[in-house]
């Protein structure tokens, strides 16, 4: 009985080749925003060139001059966004509608508190209330994830519909004769044709032949409810899933779901209260979250930010001056640790937010769009430009260091900072694999620590005594270096 | 935002199509095996690995392949390995380690227990020039080698006798090309050409003689063999010996940052000199309490960058390199690997292609600190990106680094391969870029990348 199914592997090994090519015509893409235009500033500062000096032609003196005249009589405003410090979360609100596109073209800060990273809960929301067109990030990630799980499942039934025929087989084979030859028979053409149980497999996963088997699928239901026995179909289901081992649901009832989880008009709410709702009526309850880092980077470093104590009602006059960035760094570093520190605490030099700060500006002051990088298990994510222009290249995970002799002065000292500085091979292992598995090229970034300072007010100088050290660190296969 | 890696998912589950699949992590069937026939040497071509079920099902048909596939394992296993009369190497034990061949009057003491003959072998007066070479930890001699594995193995003596150490007589005891006899009891009248051939060592005698001899720790060996047998080349690099003397190499630290360059004063500069008191930044600048970049008008996001820059980097670049022995202990390259493809000679070995360093997870169970890391790197020369491609492309710029070291890292004699670059993101200044290709487009076509 085996030789029938060797010879059905054959044909389709034959079939492989094109079938692989064959995908499926997919939708056309919806035309992408200008990310070039959108987002051409990549820090939210001001610029303003001035025109360039011709020296053959005279004219262009006057025009560089009318510029830097221009800039005297009405200097350009630098624009100041505000924002406020929650304690509960320990992270910087940005509430203003204006202020939160600003951050988020200008340099890609935060992320929208409902949302991925762009905040665009107001864009699904209205889309979901049939108000709007148009695919938001998450709706686009949604439906490939559909799309991909849709995939898995029919892999999974193809492989389930495989064994069944299998089984059948063998139970026929046994059925109609000895089965001593029969099973030899089988041993040898498994043992010899590897080529083609390899030619096998790799079709059995392709779109085309997942289906061909839902039409053969949908046939047979047919088939049976004709004959009236759904019950029976039931119970081979289930005793098929029990005996198995894996849990396959087949798909009438996986797109049903899928359906109501993606389609907009199956969320829609009743007419009745569709119509009662005006379009421009209902809030944006999203808001966009910095991370202290970010908001330090702005506040301190840019001054494009100010941070308040306590959320400003809009239109309300501001009573409270902003927080002063000596004091915000002292904010930022007790509330590194959890639960946050005492405000009357001292700062250490190697408090956590001081090393993450370190890091984030150096990479910052460097060009690049520096994000979290907690979805891949690092610290930050490096961006070239922007997380919509392309992925990040690098993943960096941040070591502290200690190599000033202060640290090694003491034996106290020197047991706190290797227990600061031990990181485990099974982390470093678990890292770096996670990291080939999304294409990353994971950088570890060494922070090296100074000794506590005497004072803090200049923060500047207190950053300027850190010192970063980057390795790259990659599995190296050595099957693959061999050339 | 998603749109670069949606083709990726529409690639078939099509194993043989991803190349990063590491076969060498997986269970294999072994029926492949079967294919190959150990008898005629007439079709030399390696049998294509078989295909692998993810889970147990009621088949016949998997029961049957799984234990064909195990009968295929123990078929190839169970072929007996033999010496062939052709093929067969002997070699001889020699517990003191190497000997010259200068007393060639008196045999070769090969006893430790003769203590006549082993005061009579004085260091050489004047050393050969090639037994210089020959490692004091050598303790394995064969007089008549033959065959390929020695064009990378083993140092010849001037009587031609090949000196192997301790990780290389294993290696070949175990690959069963090699014989070795235990050294001929005391008062045995052969000469050192034909000695008369006493008990052969057994692999477990092996092991037990040659690890631990010289620094020979079994991760050590596992890496050597390991890729040994992917046909790399290995020699034992200066750092093997723990107990290398301490050199005073002075380490004071070279790098600092590069100040940002000025422009040269053409015209616009002077004109922008001419109206700076206008509005200029500096003056509002303060790293003190920030911004640091000033509130004034900005005239290039260059010069808000290089303002921002306040962070100090290390500079691999300019960083002295270290005498090996300024490396603490398990950070510390021992081998020289040569990719196959390298003309290796063994009298004068090229420079290495990978420098590797042995961790074992047991001794030190944590990652490096920066500041073994960083001696480890630079005990190794300098190895900047060059060429026309890396000049081009960032990403390859910064993944290859200045300096850069394989670490291997044996737990339990699992081998984790890792290579450290010393890379430094701060001699690239993004911002400078006018976007160009950055690296080669990856991960078309070949798995899902998040962003």
């Amino acid at each position: 009985m085996a030789t029938p199914v060797t010879s059905v592997d054959k044909s389709v090994a034959d079939k492989s080749g094109p079938a692989s090519d064959a995908r499926p015509p997919r939708a056309p893409r919806p035309p992408k925003p200008n990310f070039r235009q959108i987002h051409q500033f990549p820090l939210p500062v001001n610029v303003h060139h001035v025109p360039p000096v011709i020296p053959h032609n005279p004219l262009s003196l006057i025009s560089v001059a009318l510029s830097y005249l221009t800039f005297l009589i009405s200097p350009p405003r630098q624009e100041v966004y505000s924002a406020y410090f929650d304690k509960a979360t320990s992270s910087i609100h940005v509430t203003d509608e204006r202020s939160i596109k600003a951050l988020w073209q200008m340099g890609f800060f935060g992320k929208g508190s409902l949302s991925r990273s762009e905040p665009s809960w107001l864009a699904r929301e209205k889309k979901r209330r049939g108000l709007h067109d148009g695919k938001t990030s998450e709706e686009i990630t949604r439906l490939r994830r559909t799309e991909r799980r849709e995939l898995k499942l029919e892999r999974a039934r193809m492989e389930k519909l495989a064994i069944e025929e299998t089984l059948k087989a063998e139970a026929a084979a046994r059925k109609s004769g000895p089965s001593e030859p029969i099973e030899q028979d089988a041993q040898s053409t498994t043992t010899d044709d590897t080529t083609n149980a390899t030619a096998t497999t790799t079709e059995k996963f392709s779109l085309k032949k997942a289906r061909e088997a839902r039409a053969l699928e949908a046939r047979q239901a047919r088939e049976l409810a004709a004959k009236n026995a759904d019950a029976a179909l039931a119970e081979q289901n289930q005793a098929g899933t029990s005996s198995n081992g894996k849990s396959v649901r087949f798909s009438p009832v996986v797109q049903k779901k899928e359906f109501v989880s993606t389609s907009p008009s199956s969320l829609q709410l009743p007419d009745s209260v569709v119509d009662s709702l005006d379009s421009d009526d209902f809030p944006n309850e999203e808001h966009l979250q910095l991370s202290n880092e970010e908001a330090f980077f702005l506040a301190y470093s840019l001054g494009a930010l100010q941070i308040y104590d306590a959320p400003l009602k809009s239109g309300e006059v501001i009573s409270t001056s902003p927080i002063t960035t000596s004091a915000l760094l002292q904010q930022f570093c007790h509330h590194s640790f959890q639960p946050a520190r005492d405000s009357a605490a001292s700062l250490q030099p190697d408090d956590p937010f001081m090393i993450s700060y370190t890091v984030y500006h150096h990479f910052r002051s460097l060009g690049w769009v520096i994000r979290s990088g907690v979805k891949f298990g690092t610290d930050y994510l490096l961006y070239n430009r922007g997380p919509v222009f392309s992925h990040a290249e690098f993943a960096v995970a941040v070591i502290p260091s200690y190599t000033h002799p202060y640290w090694s002065e003491t034996e106290e000292r020197r047991n706190y900072t290797a227990e600061k500085q031990a990181r485990s091979w099974w982390w470093m292992h678990c890292v770096s694999r996670v990291q080939a598995q999304v294409l990353k090229s994971l950088v570890v970034c060494y922070v090296d620590v100074p000794p506590p300072a005497a004072s803090v007010d200049d923060i500047g100088a207190l950053f300027s005594q850190y010192k970063v050290r980057e390795f790259l660190i990659k599995r190296w296969i050595p099957n693959r270096t061999r050339d | 935002m998603a749109d670069v890696d949606e083709e990726a998912i529409q690639v078939p589950a099509n194993a043989a199509a991803q190349p990063e699949v590491d076969l060498s992590d997986e269970t294999q069937d072994f029926r492949f095996l079967n294919h190959l026939n150990f008898f005629s040497d007439s079709s030399p071509s390696i049998p294509r690995r078989g295909e692998k079920d993810f889970e147990p099902n009621p088949t016949e048909l998997q029961a049957d392949v799984l234990s064909a596939s195990r009968g295929a394992m123990h078929n190839a296993l169970s072929y007996p390995r033999l010496h062939g009369p052709k093929t067969r190497v002997i070699a001889f034990y020699a517990p003191d380690g190497f000997v010259p061949p200068a007393q060639i009057a008196r045999p070769t003491p090969k006893a430790g227990e003769d203590e006549k003959s082993s005061e009579s072998t004085p260091k050489p007066a004047r050393p050969l020039p090639n037994s210089a070479r020959i490692s004091p930890d050598a303790c394995v001699y064969v007089p008549n080698p033959k065959g390929q594995l020695f064009k990378s193995m083993g140092q010849a003596d001037s009587s031609s006798r090949v000196w192997l150490l301790p990780e290389e007589a294993l290696y070949l005891i175990e690959r069963g090309s090699l014989d070795i006899r235990w050294p001929s009891p005391a008062g045995s009248t052969a000469g050192p050409g034909e000695e008369d051939l006493s008990i052969p060592m057994s692999l477990q005698a092996a092991y037990a003689c040659f690890m631990g001899r010289g620094g020979l720790t079994l991760e050590r060996y596992s890496v050597y063999t390991g890729l040994k047998r992917l046909g790399y080349a290995l020699i034992r690099a200066p750092g093997w010996c723990d107990d290398i003397e301490h050199l005073e190499a002075d380490a004071s630290d070279a790098s600092e940052i590069t100040s940002p360059k000025l422009h040269g004063p053409g015209l616009a500069g002077m004109l922008s000199s001419l109206f700076k008191w206008i509005h200029d930044p500096h003056s509002t600048a303060s790293t003190a309490t920030g911004p640091i970049i000033g509130t004034g008008i900005h005239r290039h996001y260059m010069d808000v960058y290089r303002k921002l820059a306040i962070i100090p980097w290390y500079d691999p670049a300019t960083a002295s390199e270290r005498h090996p022995s300024d490396t603490t202990a398990p950070f510390r390259v021992v081998f020289h690997v040569y990719k196959p493809s390298t003309p290796f000679k063994k009298s004068a070995p090229p420079p290495p292609d990978f420098r590797v360093a042995v961790v074992s997870t047991r001794d030190q169970t944590t990652m490096p600190t920066m500041t073994q890391l960083g001696a480890l790197l630079e005990s190794t020369p300098l190895d900047p990106p060059r060429g026309e491609k890396m000049d081009r492309m960032m990403y390859m710029r910064l993944r290859h680094g200045y300096r850069n070291v394989v670490m291997a890292v044996v737990d339990q004699g699992v081998i984790s391969y890792l290579r450290i670059a010393d890379s430094a993101f701060g001699k690239e200044k993004l911002y400078e870029n006018k976007g160009g290709p950055q690296g080669p487009k990856r991960g078309r076509n070949q798995k899902t990348r998040k962003r």
